[in-house]
């Protein structure tokens, strides 16, 4: 007996449509997202009924991290309250967010060899220019200069141990003008730096001479948009209120919390 | 549909090329495709956070409005707590109306002129707790609304402003019609200003807020505590540090519900 002869159908499979879908969903993506920024801590922020949007421009994130759980349950309180600062730049090019970062390292670095001549810190040009490049950072300013003249990639392994020790800006509960800490440093160039661009597009009368710009000035002195406060919902207040009390004392008395929205109902 | 055909109308003539048949395979740019697609999925957020602004007092002027003292009807003070475990992590709780759980949020809160300084011997127990009679601390939790009712501490701040509320419904309804403004940019300028007028408009009684977190309070209970400023058209509110008479005042408290 003869084996019947099966027809040999092809099972060729036409992608070309499957392919034109895939790449409007590709469009799409690309032209919608923004790319999650490199965040060294996790924070779930409180939820609030406030829909006020985050602005893209102008911005300077004060992150607040947050307890974390240990592989036992309980929480780890240690590295809780270690705070990280990022910067965004203004949409004109000219104080482009690496400009904006630049300025307010030599600022802070000013400010902080004025007040600490016993211990001055130094920076290097290429290390300025890697601190342009951070998105995020949170390091007591006497291991900046070392942290920074690492390769990326042991960077972020520094940030991943968070070792408590190592990271996040000092910060304490000071009211005096005179004394301030490294965080108030920090916040306290920015202001000064932010000044300077409102005046005369420079800072301390040094560099190049552009186009003054008051955008960063008013946001993070007028309207309070331009500081924006990242912590976790579990956080004490007790720690965020150290932080939002130095920022009083530096008469920055506007802000902005950061919150995800809930409906008025819940 | 990926073929190309080639054909020729000029009939068959000798020497004429042969039909040709492209065909491309896409299966491998779906593929890759498919692969970005994940990676832009992943590594991208769609939504923007919101946040919430505020503004405090800078710490020199902190002095100066401490001198102007609020009237002693209109102040209501919210002393915040959070519940948490051993391990330190918040406790949950179910309400037992709606059967949803919620963060353990206490509010403590209390009507009339905000204690302050020592207490007279008086006023205080054998224990040195203040007296039960005496103490008009209660205790309330962030509930929200259900059906359009409120609960909870919006409950309590929605009565104690229930004459702005009533305004500014009404001012709503006008906002929603349009009737404010000819264009719509004029109908909510129209809308927020009148609304700003109305939410410090001092012939109406108005309530004070003292907000007060306690050392375990979350931050969310104090962010959720400015929602009901806000949805509760409150304009004068004022975050306060917690000092030792609040804390006598939620342990006389705890003792009087025999938790202590």
């Amino acid at each position: 007996m003869g084996k019947p002869k099966i027809k040999r159908k092809s099972t060729l499979i036409d992608m070309t449509a499957m392919s034109d879908v895939t790449v409007l969903l590709l469009t799409f993506f690309m032209l919608t997202s923004t790319f999650l920024a490199k965040e060294p801590a996790t924070v779930i922020t409180p939820s609030s009924v406030s829909d006020i949007k985050v602005p893209m421009s102008n911005l300077v994130t004060i992150l607040v991290s947050g307890a974390e759980a240990k592989s036992d349950g309980s929480l780890n309180r240690t590295v809780e309250g270690k705070v990280f600062i990022g910067i965004t730049g203004d949409e004109d090019s000219a104080y482009s967010s690496e400009k904006v970062r630049r300025d307010l390292l030599i600022e802070a670095n000013r400010l902080y060899n004025e007040r600490h001549p016993e211990a001055k810190v130094n920076f290097t040009a290429d290390q300025v220019t890697a601190f342009s490049k951070l998105g995020m950072f949170g390091m007591p300013m006497k291991d900046l200069p070392a942290f920074l003249s690492l390769p990326t990639t042991e960077q972020d392994k520094i940030m991943k141990e968070f070792d408590p020790n190592k990271v996040g800006i000092p910060i304490n509960d000071n009211r005096d003008l005179t004394k301030l800490n490294e965080f108030q440093i920090w916040m306290d160039a920015m202001q000064r730096v932010a000044q300077d661009y409102r005046n005369n597009g420079t800072v301390n009368g040094k560099g190049e001479a552009i186009a003054p710009n008051p955008r960063f000035f008013e946001a993070i002195k007028k309207t309070g948009e331009g500081i924006a406060i990242k912590g976790d919902k579990d956080t004490p207040y007790s720690v965020m209120h150290v932080v939002l009390d130095n920022l009083q004392t530096l008469k920055l008395n506007k802000f902005s919390l950061m919150t995800a929205l809930k409906s008025e109902n819940e | 549909m990926a073929q190309i055909e080639q054909s020729d109308k000029g009939g068959k003539k000798k020497g004429a090329q042969k039909k040709m048949q492209i065909h491309v395979d896409f299966t491998p740019m779906v593929d890759m495709n498919m692969l970005l697609i994940t990676f832009f999925m992943l590594c991208t957020t769609m939504i923007k956070s919101q946040t919430l602004q505020i503004a405090l007092p800078s710490n020199e002027k902190l002095e100066q409005s401490q001198q102007n003292k609020t009237k002693q009807s209109e102040a209501v003070t919210l002393i915040l707590d959070t519940e948490r475990d051993e391990q330190g992590h918040v406790v949950m709780e179910e309400d037992a109306a709606t059967g949803a759980t919620y963060p353990k949020h206490i509010v403590y809160y209390y009507e009339g002129k905000p204690f302050e300084g020592t207490f007279a011997d008086n006023d205080l127990d054998k224990d040195n707790f203040i007296d039960a009679d005496k103490l008009k601390l209660k205790e309330q939790r962030f509930r929200g609304n259900t059906n359009g009712q409120t609960n909870g501490i919006r409950a309590i701040l929605h009565e104690r402003n229930k004459e702005v509320l009533k305004k500014i419904d009404a001012l709503k309804l006008e906002w929603k019609e349009e009737r404010l403004g000819a264009t719509k940019e004029a109908n909510d300028s129209v809308f927020k200003a009148r609304a700003r007028e109305i939410r410090n408009d001092s012939t109406l009684t108005r309530p004070v807020i003292i907000i007060k977190a306690g050392p375990n309070a979350s931050y969310e209970s104090v962010i959720s505590a400015l929602d009901e400023m806000q949805l509760n058209q409150i304009s004068r509110y004022q975050i306060d540090n917690i000092n030792s008479t609040d804390s006598l005042l939620i342990m006389s408290y705890l003792k009087t519900q025999g938790k202590l």
